[in-house]
């Protein structure tokens, strides 16, 4: 499968705190990466240098083909990203959140009206797409950007803990949309999580941060092999305590 | 309830409150301590009569004795123009030629003209109006008349009458100051007032904007969107320009309708003299004509020119300071920048003339751009062409500056990493 993301050497600091260090690693077009780390690893700050929001201090990012550092722009439009618990537009309706995500998307009548409807069908809300985003439960406006974010269909989606704070149902309900997009869109996922279980559901391959370094990455089975254990929740425990 | 009002305060009086607190202080008092000089510089003088004595009689020179032996300090010119250009005078009583013969042997009330040099139309320039010369001059020759004269009461209960003109741009004509100064000061005080409320509306919208959408971490969404900085920008300065726009116009509708009732009122009850009324209006227009304050028509394209412009770099200094300011809270703090820098040089072109200012002061008010918005009709009016346009200038170089520093603030790492001024505490960086 062709690439959606290689990442190169990535580095940055935030003063004399070295927050990602010479991180490397790809995602094929259609895939889903896991990134799971404690409070602090540096899997935000990855995020934050593909979503173009930080420059990088050294190293590159690949993005079909386009890099973070030198083409932002071309990289803007092949990826979605969606910031841990980001909210929408509290006066706009559902529908015209959509609306207004999918025109600056494209230009397009026709393609935005295709994306609005991608959006409608991924979100699943229905007749709640007419009321206002500020009488929506935290399920459904997580569920509304997560449309937002793949409706598009970009090369790449960049999700920082995408079910975090949500019930049982509605995480099993995102994870599912994610399955779905990734498999008829083609869409490739990076997501950060807290939720090894989510990832070992969810993820094609994953890695383990600590400190701005990978500690450990492949896929699911391959980690539970490595570390000789029975979830990941015991891999990441041995990878991060080294025992 | 002690424990909840402990709570309250330690919210409200943060780190960036003090710090506003404290820079609001210095310039507040700062500030009343420079009106309060402005004020001194211009009033103070009051024991100084200027005297032209066009005369030259024993009775003239007698009335110049009686103001002396009044107390005043008496200083006399061959012609106001000169004294004006020489050594400063802004005002002067002129004892015209024949007068004595007038008063002394037709037996015919007499005037003296008093001449005002206009440099502003402020409130300064309407007090500089009605403190004359003339007004102790008037005194001391009725004191002459009445007593040295003629050792008790002269033929005419008032020997003397005042005669105003007004000079500005080197031209005089026969005009009283202050009603000059009325005619035009509904507009030169209306338009800083618009002036102000804009500035300080705008940053205010626009940092609780930014503010709000960094909360709700929908900028993030935005600026990693396919959309040029330069158009989300844009977008965020248009809309607050007419949010602001808006409130102006309303509050400017409601000060017109509240004008319009207060006027039609005092007709009604106090049957005021609309035709007399008029025929004053007609001849305060001439005068400021003739004076040359009226602005012409490519002049006020400038005008509007450095209103554009000040609100251009008020909504960029903004979108600036939004960068710095984490949630809306902060947003109060971060514009306090802005509103003491609109604030300063408004209240100072209000109470006095700006370009009479000492130079440390007019220096430090210069740089603000804002300034030369607040003091662009009186520059126009008063024919101070590199001023005006070297503020028009000024002011466009400010904003392309503040427009790449703008743009490079959001294309930089600052919004998410920073650790400034307007950062409350707890919000560490997300690694």
């Amino acid at each position: 499968m062709p690439l959606a993301l290689e990442v190169q050497g990535l580095t940055k600091s935030y003063g004399k705190k070295l927050a990602v260090d010479h991180v490397s690693f790809t995602i094929e077009k259609g895939q889903i990466f896991g990134l799971m780390g404690m409070n602090g690893a540096g899997k935000t700050t990855i995020l934050r240098m593909l979503a173009t929001l930080l420059r990088p201090d050294s190293g590159d990012a690949l993005i079909d083909g386009h890099s973070v550092v030198k083409e932002p722009d071309q990289v803007r439009a092949r990826i979605c990203y969606l910031p841990d618990e980001a909210g929408a537009y509290r006066t706009m309706t559902g529908e015209a959140y959509l609306a207004f995500i999918a025109g600056l998307y494209f230009k397009k009548p026709e393609e935005q009206k295709a994306c609005i409807e991608r959006g409608r069908e991924i979100c699943g809300l229905g007749d709640a797409l007419s009321q206002k985003i500020a009488t929506y439960s935290r399920g459904m406006t997580r569920k509304l950007v997560l449309a937002r974010t793949v409706m598009a269909q970009p090369v790449l989606a960049i999700l920082d803990e995408p079910t975090s704070g949500l019930d049982v149902l509605n995480s099993l309900d995102i994870r599912k949309s994610i399955r779905d997009c990734a498999e008829k869109y083609g869409t490739a996922f990076l997501l950060s999580s807290h939720h090894m279980q989510e990832v070992h559901t969810m993820a094609d391959r994953c890695a383990i941060m600590k400190d701005g370094v990978f500690l450990a990455d492949g896929t699911p089975d391959e980690l539970l092999a490595r570390y000789e254990a029975d979830t990941l929740e015991r891999v990441f425990e041995k990878a991060v305590r080294g025992v | 309830m002690k424990n909840l009002l402990k709570k309250e305060l330690s919210e409200l009086f943060n780190r960036q409150m003090l710090i506003s607190l404290f820079i609001g202080f210095f310039i507040t008092a700062m500030l009343g301590g420079l009106m309060t000089s402005t004020i001194s510089e211009s009033v103070a003088d009051t024991g100084t009569v200027h005297i032209i004595d066009m005369d030259g009689t024993d009775f003239t020179r007698a009335v110049l004795d009686e103001l002396r032996a009044q107390g005043y300090e008496v200083e006399t010119a061959e012609s106001f123009e000169t004294a004006v250009a020489q050594d400063g005078w802004t005002e002067a009583a002129v004892f015209p030629a024949g007068m004595s013969a007038q008063l002394l042997d037709a037996h015919e009330a007499a005037a003296i003209e008093h001449y005002t040099l206009l440099r502003s139309t402020s409130m300064l320039a309407s007090m500089v109006g009605q403190t004359t010369s003339a007004d102790a001059a008037t005194d001391a020759l009725t004191h002459v008349y009445d007593v040295t004269v003629y050792g008790e009461d002269g033929f005419l209960e008032e020997p003397v009458s005042i005669e105003k003109y007004t000079r500005a741009n080197d031209v005089t004509v026969k005009a009283d100051p202050v009603a000059v100064i009325g005619s035009l000061a509904m507009f030169d005080q209306f338009m800083p007032l618009v002036l102000f409320l804009l500035v300080v509306l705008t940053a205010q919208t626009i940092i609780t904007a930014i503010a709000s959408e960094k909360t709700d971490k929908t900028l993030e969404t935005l600026l990693s969107s396919p959309v040029k900085r330069v158009e989300i920008l844009g977008a965020k300065m248009l809309a607050a320009l007419i949010v602001a726009l808006t409130y102006t116009v309303s509050y400017g509708l409601g000060f017109a309708i509240s004008l319009y009732t207060t006027v039609s009122h005092g007709i009604e009850t106090n049957g005021i003299d609309i035709g007399g009324a008029f025929t004053q209006v007609v001849e305060n227009r001439i005068a400021v004509q003739t004076l040359g304050l009226e602005i012409p028509a490519y002049a006020w394209i400038g005008v509007i020119a450095q209103l554009l412009l000040t609100l251009g770099i008020s909504l960029t200094a903004s979108i600036i300071l939004g960068a710095l300011v984490d949630d809306p809270k902060t947003a109060q703090s971060a514009s306090l920048p802005i509103m003491l820098c609109t604030m300063f040089p408004y209240i100072l072109s209000m109470v006095s003339d700006i370009r009479s200012l000492s130079l440390g002061v007019r220096s430090l008010l210069y740089a603000i751009p804002f300034t030369h918005t607040f003091i662009a009709t009186a520059a126009m009016r008063f024919h101070d062409y590199p001023l005006f346009w070297g503020g028009l200038i000024y002011q466009a170089v400010f904003l392309a500056a503040l427009l790449a520093l703008a743009l490079r603030v959001y294309s930089s790492d600052i919004l998410f990493v920073h650790q400034g001024f307007f950062k409350r505490k707890g919000n560490e960086v997300k690694e």
